[in-house]
């Protein structure tokens, strides 16, 4: 039956309205979880606080679960849910240029946002920052254009390249996941710093 | 330490499940009548020519056009960067590759649209995906874009705004029927600011 909206068993008007339900619940989770804290971002590469690998590596392997899941029982079709397509070498850069950002700033563009709902000052200034990061990338659009569109792969899924089932995928995708919950735990036991 | 065990213990269960389930049970190769049925009523396939004029204009690197008529027809006229399959030899393993893959947005054309409709039934009755069809066809294409008519003074905003869009598109393809209005001369040389129009796909997201 799903997904609901390209199926149109909801209509279409209602992505927006969805989206910005599911945007202030996301952001209250943020915040509530002490996302707003750039020291909870900057922990992770320093290893004293991982919370934030962890959280998102258990929102992504819950979500790939109950989509396989819901898709072996035939409750949703995988087939018209979006892929986002693959530019390899923006994909690249753009990584290790947000990767920076998250150790210098301390900050993801979400979490940034909530910081600066409750007035944090740095998070204002970051915020102000990814304005000077748009406008330079629209002003210099016309000389990175054959770099950001290089290597086009098409909405191309890690399992298809690899030639495994998504639900094998999936399993080591968990198994990586597990890994990374242990080392985490351990770097925090061998990172300790006071919580602020 | 225990929540971490018990947490293990659950992921690595479903994971488990999970890596050994046939994938996708219930997804048809091949389409049924009634589903045909369904997306020819909706028209899914179709890409209108002002669609594809602007992707074209942008270069969208996701487009690939395929020429459905014969070899003969393709050497007198065809759009930039199209292949040419011949409707006779859609099926033949030589194509089979172009027509059935999930990176590109196939678009077939013809003349008018009864080769490129067979080409795209063809493909999707075998559940191919991808493959669209330029409403139209050639015969649509060159009457709006290459040579868009103005519509009368007293049109709707959004319908100048076609007209406006196509006479840019014209000019970029080299139509011929841009006629009037003293800012043609100058815009003439700098390419037509056309706005890019998202494509219909799911809404994206991110941290």
């Amino acid at each position: 039956m799903g997904p609901l909206i390209p199926q149109e068993i909801i209509a279409e008007g209602w992505n927006f309205f969805i989206a910005f339900v599911v945007g202030v619940g996301f952001g209250f989770v943020l915040e509530q979880a002490g996302f707003s804290s750039s020291r909870k971002l900057a922990g992770v590469f320093y290893g004293y606080d991982t919370v934030v690998l962890k959280v998102f590596f258990t929102a992504a392997v819950t979500a790939m679960l109950g989509l396989l899941y819901f898709s072996l029982f035939d409750w949703i079709d995988l087939n018209l849910v979006w892929v986002n397509p693959t530019f390899l070498w923006s994909a690249i850069i753009g990584g290790v240029i947000m990767g920076a950002g998250f150790i210098i700033g301390g900050y993801c563009p979400g979490t940034s946002v909530c910081a600066l709902s409750i007035g944090k000052i740095d998070a204002m200034i970051f915020f102000g920052g990814i304005f000077i990061g748009i406008f330079l990338f629209g002003e210099t659009y016309a000389i990175i254009k054959p770099l950001y569109m290089a290597e086009y792969l098409g909405n191309i899924k890690l399992s298809d390249v690899l030639g495994i089932s998504q639900g094998t995928l999936a399993f080591f995708v968990i198994i990586a996941a597990l890994v990374m919950f242990y080392v985490a735990e351990i770097a925090e036991k061998n990172f300790p710093r006071k919580e602020y | 330490m225990l929540t971490l065990k018990r947490l293990t213990a659950i992921l690595f269960g479903l994971g488990l499940v999970i890596a050994f389930v046939p994938e996708n049970t219930t997804k048809p190769y091949k389409l049924s009548a009634a589903d045909m049925l369904t997306e020819v009523q909706f028209g899914t396939q179709m890409v209108s020519p002002d669609e594809l004029a602007d992707w074209l204009i942008n270069k969208d690197p996701s487009i690939q056009l395929i020429d459905i008529r014969t070899p003969k027809e393709y050497e007198q006229f065809h759009l930039e960067g199209a292949l040419n399959i011949p409707l006779s030899k859609i099926l033949d393993d030589e194509w089979v590759d172009y027509v059935n893959q999930g990176i590109k947005m196939n678009i077939f054309y013809s003349n008018g649209t009864t080769l490129s409709q067979e080409a795209w039934m063809l493909t999707r009755q075998l559940g191919y995906e991808n493959n669209y069809v330029l409403q139209g066809g050639l015969n649509y294409w060159t009457e709006t874009i290459l040579n868009p008519s103005a519509p009368s003074l007293f049109s709707a905003d959004d319908e100048i705004a076609k007209y406006e869009f196509r006479k840019g598109a014209s000019q970029y393809f080299g139509g011929g029927g841009v006629k009037s209005s003293t800012s043609q001369a100058k815009s003439k040389a700098s390419k037509p600011k056309i706005k890019r129009k998202k494509k219909k796909k799911a809404p994206q997201g991110g941290c």
